[in-house]
């Protein structure tokens, strides 16, 4: 029994047509074959490993650039070495590989490694190479671990070369729009590598210029950022980024990787601030001045003699920014970049109310209502849209307009206007969970008293809104979960608060441990996630880690209560990060854009014979219970999604006393949102024992209702040898 | 081209293959033509003239419902009984061709859609489209899909709730 077996792909294709070779396009519609002979299902899963392989590599890129840089600097001699609390540095390469790297060099052995297997894995999605979805998907898993073993790489090079917190407690750092100081020269860091903005920090303190300008930015580079030094201001998720940048607030735009507006020039360019792309991931079509002088680099910039530059040298883009914004923020102050309310009306008065900014909005967002309030001079709409990220301004409505209202313009300025106090916090990025504390819940985790571990990853692509990660994180936090985030997640957690005025990082602890906020970090930071469920099951349960990769996974599938959730996925790192985390048996919830995928992992809990284990203890195969019932699974609120999760949480071997509370989180939560108990309740429950107190004589009545019987509890739950096995091709 | 029978969120268009655009009395005669209909019905609805429209739809020809999203409370505060399934859980079971079904009789012929997110639901379609030949889509709601076998255009909410009321007499 096998993974793919009990969790069938489940494909939503998003185009009836393949068109990646002269063959096509071709249709295949109806059972339809392509000229190639691939059909519907196949071209699903092989567009779900095209997706895993980019996702996976631009993490794995964004590894390599760090590694080689953080060489040149540090020597490959560093060691790997996280402090007293953690001996287990590594524990994906550990497993995977069954290497325990010493120091920065060994990190290369990992990279190596992951590199030919990425070139294999894309290789198969060339026409005429695997035709069958499960191969593809079998793949696609191996794409998503390779994501695992390049984050994990990239972030530990990182804590150690950069002395990144090391799993100690972070401090709280400044989170919002609010928070950048704009009467100051302001350096905006947008993506994923840490280099550039380290480069601007070092530059920054040699030259004591710390209170001379301000560094900011948007997505994990910030995050990272703040784990170098906590004194740079995280502006927010991805979705701040259109909004920002036509705010003109920020003197120079330095780019790396990953999740940048590809037209981020065009936009920076509008407000006259500079632009600095600084790796070969994002060259923008300017040009490369990494060999040039600082002074002409400057100087060429400043007096506006080039568009932009490319340096691929952190330490230099660390000079050139500074320098830069130093040069030009007097006279950008100056410069006029939103409409005015005055003009904001006018302009609303040539809207022809079309109607096609709604449908062309990702979430059908009411751009037109707000547009016509605005003629009013109301501009509630458009603040109910800004606040909160509900648009996260994709800008696809202003590309629609036929009368080319600047509409991200607009609503940026009614925000800017009306919506104060966009100040908040975040617990910088701890990195890695520390041993001690794994030995610390591992045993209450893995029977249940503390009911899980959820973690919030991944993008802003909200579908009503940033506030939906944070009320599901609170809610989960007053229920004893421990509560893990990264990443845009992270942010938009921050961005939230509660009736007192306090953030989540406020309220709690970034303990891992029940009702702990921990936030990891960026987005090689998730690897961290993963890395603490395979320590549960090697200092908990003794699993030997070195090249056990099947045995960890079967242990954490059917042990560790953990659930991922990635409510505004979008990307393709996205997609390579929830097939990771589901290799590791660990389930993940998406939003309902997370449909646009292709394919969920369903399980199906009326086929009795699907649930099967292996009881090692036993020494025989028992009857299971859809025990996690889903390995990737899309809701379509958040309503949906936070009962989803807590019984996503369940596990075979949850003690009686963990199963009621699992059980009572469940019953509860879906009382509160479907107003009953959930009908499918029965199915988790053993023994009487198992039923929460509270909820008692309803369970029973239920029980009696589908003639119930009382199942054994499974001891040891593997999906491993099983005896009937049939081993077969590529699954 | 009629702005009606663009897909509403016009780049869910996935191919060759559209849906058939019906008025009321269409989609009266697929239902009456099916053996074992069921009604999907989303959260966009809840508590909506709309919702207690579909509901006297499915009331008319004693279609069981299920209900996606949190559907499930608004639907049993107003005294109506639906079966709770996430919307991919839900169409999981209905593209297998041996699914007993929501009342163990067999598995549906034609599933009606509405009120379900717009562009998720037009992904359960489109598995329904390449996955499940058994079953016929329909959707009633006021969003042309292009993924469903049949369905309403697109409308204002007046004209729709028209529409609706219509199917519902």
């Amino acid at each position: 029994m096998k993974l793919l077996e009990r969790y069938e792909p489940f494909y939503a294709p998003f185009c009836d047509m393949c068109c990646l070779c002269t063959y096509g396009k071709c249709d295949l519609t109806e059972g339809k074959k392509g000229a190639c002979g691939i059909d519907i299902e196949a071209q699903q899963a092989r567009t779900v490993l095209l997706a895993c392989c980019i996702g996976s590599a631009a993490h794995s890129g964004h590894a390599r650039h760090l590694l080689e840089y953080l060489i040149d600097k540090h020597g490959k001699e560093l060691p790997i070495d996280l402090g007293m609390n953690i001996d287990i540095e590594a524990p994906i390469m550990r497993v995977v590989l069954g290497k325990h790297p010493k120091n920065l060099g060994d990190l290369k052995d990992g990279l190596n490694y992951l590199e030919e297997q990425m070139v294999h894995l894309l290789s198969a999605c060339h026409t005429g190479q695997e035709g069958k979805s499960v191969d593809f998907e079998s793949k696609a898993l191996h794409a998503g671990l390779m994501d695992n073993l390049g984050k994990e790489i990239g972030d530990l090079a990182q804590i150690v070369a950069l002395n990144m917190p090391k799993g100690e407690d972070a401090p709280l750092v400044e989170l919002g729009m609010g928070s950048v100081k704009k009467e100051k020269p302001i350096v905006l860091c947008i993506g994923h590598n840490v280099a550039p903005g380290a480069g601007i920090i070092d530059y920054m303190e040699d030259q004591e210029l710390e209170d001379d300008v301000e560094v900011c930015g948007i997505c994990c580079a910030a995050l990272d950022i703040t784990r170098y030094n906590s004194r740079a201001k995280v502006v927010g998720p991805m979705s701040k980024q259109l909004k920002f940048i036509r705010s003109g607030v920020a003197d120079v735009v330095v780019v790396d990787e990953q999740c940048v507006r590809t037209d981020i020039l065009e936009e920076a360019r509008k407000n006259k601030a500079c632009v600095i792309a600084t790796t070969d991931k994002i060259c923008l079509g300017l040009p490369d001045m990494t060999h040039a002088d600082p002074d002409i680099i400057v100087r060429k910039l400043v007096n506006d003699e080039v568009e932009g530059v490319l340096i691929q040298d952190p330490d230099k883009v660390g000079e050139v920014a500074t320098r830069v914004a130093l040069k030009i923020s007097k006279e950008r102050k100056s410069i006029k970049k939103l409409p005015n309310l005055e003009e904001i009306q006018e302009m609303s008065k040539e809207c022809t109310q079309c109607g096609w900014c709604i449908r062309v909005c990702p979430n059908s967002l009411n751009m037109k209502e707000a547009v016509e309030g605005a003629m009013e001079s109301n501009f509630t709409k458009f603040q109910e849209l800004y606040e909160n990220d509900v648009c996260y301004t994709c800008g696809r409505c202003e590309q629609e307009c036929e009368v080319d209202l600047p509409l991200i313009s607009m609503l940026t300025k009614v925000g800017e206007h009306y919506v104060k106090n966009e100040k908040y916090n975040v617990r910088a990025g701890r990195g890695p969970v520390q041993d001690v504390e794994i030995r610390r819940v591992g045993a209450p985790l893995v029977l249940g008293d503390i009911p899980g571990v959820i973690a919030f990853v991944g993008c802003s692509n909200y579908p009503e809104g940033a506030d939906d990660v944070a009320k599901m994180a609170e809610e989960f936090l007053e229920r004893n979960y421990i509560v893990v985030t990264s990443g845009c997640g992270a942010m938009s957690i921050g961005e939230y608060r509660d009736e007192e005025g306090k953030t989540l990082y406020e309220r709690y602890s970034g303990d891992f441990d029940a009702k702990g906020l921990v936030n990891v970090g960026s987005c090689v930071s998730n690897a961290h996630i993963p890395g603490a469920c395979i320590k549960i099951a090697n200092i908990f349960a003794k699993k030997p880690l070195e090249g056990n990769f099947q045995e960890i996974a079967d242990y954490i599938l059917n042990r560790v209560g953990a659930c991922g959730v990635a409510w505004g996925a979008f990307s393709q790192k996205a997609a390579a990060i929830a097939t990771g985390i589901n290799r590791w048996g660990i389930p993940v919830v998406v939003g309902p854009h997370g449909t646009k995928y292709r394919r969920l992992f369903l399980g199906r809990a009326d086929k009795t014979e699907k649930w099967r284990v292996n009881d090692l203890r036993a020494g025989k195969v028992m009857e299971g219970e859809p025990a996690p019932e889903h390995l990737l699974y899309a809701a379509e609120n958040r309503e949906e999604a936070t009962v989803a999760i807590v019984k996503l949480c369940i596990r075979p071997t949850d003690t009686t006393k963990g199963r009621q509370i699992k059980l009572n989180n469940y019953i509860d939560l879906h009382k509160k949102y479907f107003g009953t108990i959930p009908h499918d309740v029965y199915k988790f429950v053993r023994t009487e024992k198992d039923i929460p107190i509270t909820y008692k004589k309803e369970v029973l009545k239920i029980l009696e209702d589908v003639e119930w019987e009382p199942k054994a509890i499974l001891q040891e739950p593997s999906l491993m040898d099983f005896k009937e096995e049939i081993v077969s091709g590529g699954k | 081209m009629d702005e009606r029978v663009i897909p509403w969120q016009p780049t869910v268009i996935a191919g060759p293959k559209q849906a058939l655009l019906v008025t009321p009395e269409t989609a009266e005669m697929m239902i009456q033509k099916a053996k074992r209909p069921l009604l999907v019905i989303g959260p966009l609805i809840n508590d909506s003239p709309a919702q207690t429209l579909s509901t006297k739809i499915a009331e008319k020809w004693d279609i069981p419902m299920v209900s996606t999203g949190d559907a499930f409370k608004s639907l049993s505060e107003a005294g109506v009984q639906s079966r709770a399934y996430g919307l991919v859980e839900i169409v999981n079971l209905l593209k297998d061709p041996d699914w007993e079904g929501l009342k163990g009789d067999g598995q549906h012929d034609l599933v009606l859609f509405v009120g379900v997110l717009y562009y998720m639901g037009s992904q359960g379609l489109s598995t329904l489209k390449h996955f499940a030949p058994h079953i016929k889509t329909l959707t009633i709601c006021r969003f042309f899909h292009s993924n469903a076998d049949a369905s309403f255009p697109n409308m204002n909410e007046g004209e729709w709730l028209k529409y609706l009321e219509k199917l519902a007499k």
